[in-house]
């Protein structure tokens, strides 16, 4: 039996068409069932995310006919009736086999690399395990995705560093410090991307969050969100001896820190280092402060590129997983149909 | 063969310490993301030889063979790689070989130059316990000195690194700045309390040669103002919160002050050359 994939994802199809095929959690278990007893599918798996909407079947008659029942299946379970064109993507072995494993991959990803779409497809694929909609086919094929995705990870850079300001913060953090655990993280300016960057650090183990905030009641209510607490704006600077890391977004016209108001801080801090996120633009803290001993300052272009050239080292990586993707699916089609045409051949679909 | 004897085994050894830091160099530009597994086996070959050659020596002199100069630099050498083999196991911290190799191949150089002053089988210039004890300690003191100021080079290199905003002290495996600081000063206390204990051996156990006294001799001299050095380090780092940056220099600027000093003060020194 052949696996087939159809579906609609990023790549095809805008928000508010995918949003019109997305299957609600509940109502998976039900479809499934339908698949197989109306005889569409053998074999299903529903992966139901944001980005994708995707059916992994395999079906004992032929793909030619199969998928255009699928396709069918598809729209008429969401009662679709607006006009498609591309939207839907139908594959046959063997670039769908290839497409599973750079959806496990994170290859079809919106964010390149990224890691919570392998979550999603164990999901989808233990429901469908648990509600005994798969067989040999998508066993041995989800199983073999789940494995090249492991692969990719140690072996390539692929879903190497970070491509997001606030992830960026914590890579630095944790090359500066030995580790996260008890370190006191100051938010001044209760913007959206610190507010990002303070959780990020939060969730790698920083002790507490201090939020200094012109309007104390932002401050207050972002401290609370956090689990930390609020200074008021005129105090922050009597809190910065426990301070590590200090990340920083008002709007403040002017520098709220520069290197004169920063030498006897870091004193008072026996000359520990100090990791400054500026995130604000007109920036925040003195570039000067940078040349102070134990100050590492970060602005949010420096910020950027780090993410821009993670972006960059990602795409670069491409290729290398395709290489490998294409070698695993060859070997899982290859092994289960000898004489499989060479996989430069496309089978029919299209994306 | 008597051209194949200990001195041509640590040739060989010293050989491999140079491939292995010439690698080094590509590993440190491409910002330790390559596989450090291919200089770990060098440095594992390059082990291999330099113990074969101390063995070798040993054996031929019935005793640990830190009788001389190139003995004892050898040996400096050989527990600074010891030491990155045992750490290197954890494939996290392999990359610190190229750190290692460039320090082991100057040494290596060093103490071929040295060896060529001396004759292949020698009686030993120290005797007895206390005296093996005392330069035994002394030496591992040195080498808790020279993998210090490695540390501390890897400290510069990345703090550097993060200052200037550049990718690769993103993209390296070496370890946070703040645990190379914490490295580099329990080498240093390691080190210190070593030497200290050398000293008070040969200070307190052995008694100088007639019609020579300790505070004449240059090497004791010497060594007493390494101790001070050190002593002083440690003391501007917890007294006067000497870190980061400056605190790694004074550990490189120690270690390379030993390195510098100790053949010309040894050989001034009556009673350690006598």
């Amino acid at each position: 039996m052949p696996l087939i994939v159809i579906g609609l994802s990023h790549h095809t199809s805008p928000v508010h068409v995918r949003e019109r095929f997305a299957f609600a959690d509940a109502r998976i278990p039900a479809t499934l069932e339908l698949l197989r007893s109306t005889g569409v599918a053998d074999e299903a798996v529903i992966l139901s995310t944001c980005n994708r909407v995707e059916i992994y079947a395999a079906t004992s008659g032929a793909p030619k006919q199969s998928m255009p029942t699928l396709r069918d299946f598809l729209v008429h379970c969401h009662d679709y009736r607006d006009p498609l064109t591309d939207e839907i993507y139908t594959f046959a072995e063997p670039q769908s086999i290839e497409h599973l494993f750079k959806v496990a991959c994170g290859l079809d990803s919106m964010v390149l690399g990224e890691t919570e779409i392998l979550g999603q497809l164990k999901k989808a694929y233990d429901l469908a395990l648990q509600h005994g909609c798969t067989g040999a086919v998508l066993n041995k094929a989800f199983q073999k995705a789940f494995n090249v995705a492991k692969h990719i990870r140690t072996e390539t850079n692929i879903q190497r560093g970070s491509i997001s300001v606030s992830s960026v913060a914590v890579e630095l953090a944790q090359k500066i410090f030995s580790s996260l655990d008890d370190r006191q993280v100051m938010v001044i300016g209760a913007g959206d991307t610190s507010e990002k960057a303070a959780r990020a650090l939060l969730s790698r183990g920083a002790r507490s969050i201090i939020v200094s905030n012109r309007s104390h009641e932002r401050a207050e209510a972002l401290a609370a969100e956090l689990g930390g607490r609020a200074v008021h704006f005129e105090e922050w600077a009597r809190e910065f001896d426990q301070v590590d890391i200090v990340i920083s977004s008002t709007s403040a016209p002017h520098y709220i820190l520069d290197r004169a108001k920063l030498q006897p801080l870091m004193r008072a801090r026996k000359n520990r280092p100090l990791l400054l996120i500026d995130i604000a633009v007109p920036r925040d803290v003195e570039p000067e402060v940078n040349f102070m001993e134990n100050v590492y300052l970060y602005n949010i272009d420096d910020l950027q590129t780090i993410a821009a050239d993670y972006l960059k080292q990602r795409k670069e990586e491409i290729a290398r997983c395709e290489a490998i993707i294409v070698e695993k699916a060859r070997s899982l089609a290859g092994g289960r149909r000898p004489g499989l045409p060479p996989l430069s051949e496309p089978a029919f679909g299209h994306e | 063969m008597p051209w194949f004897n200990d001195r041509t085994i640590f040739l060989f050894a010293v050989a491999l310490y140079g491939v292995s830091a010439i690698y080094s160099i590509f590993l440190l530009r491409k910002g330790f993301r390559e596989d450090n597994r291919l200089n770990y086996l060098i440095l594992v070959g390059a082990f291999a030889l330099h113990t074969i050659a101390m063995f070798q020596r040993g054996f031929s002199l019935q005793r640990c063979p830190i009788n001389n100069l190139y003995e004892a630099t050898m040996f400096i050498g050989w527990t600074i790689v010891t030491a990155y083999l045992v750490l290197g196991a954890w494939a996290r911290l392999r990359f610190l070989g190229a750190f290692a190799a460039p320090l082991l191949f100057g040494m290596g150089v060093y103490a071929f130059i040295l060896s060529l002053g001396v004759k292949q089988t020698t009686q030993p210039d120290f005797t007895g316990g206390w005296q093996s004890l005392h330069a035994a300690l002394i030496f591992l003191s040195y080498g808790a000195f020279g993998l210090s100021s490695l540390a501390a080079l890897m400290y510069l290199n990345q703090e550097h690194d993060l200052k200037f905003h550049r990718m690769r002290a993103i993209f390296s495996l070496v370890p946070p700045i703040e645990r190379l600081e914490l490295i580099i000063l329990r080498l240093l206390i390691a080190g210190f309390v070593l030497l200290t204990t050398g000293l008070l051996i040969g200070g307190l156990a052995l008694t100088p040669p007639p019609g020579t006294s300790y505070w004449t001799d240059a090497k004791v001299v010497w060594s007493i103002i390494v101790w001070c050095l050190y002593l002083a380090l440690l003391i501007l780092h917890w007294r006067f919160a000497q870190t980061g940056r400056r605190f790694a220099w004074g550990a490189v600027g120690s270690f390379a002050f030993v390195l510098l000093t100790f053949w010309g003060f040894s050989l001034l020194s009556g009673i350690h050359n006598p």
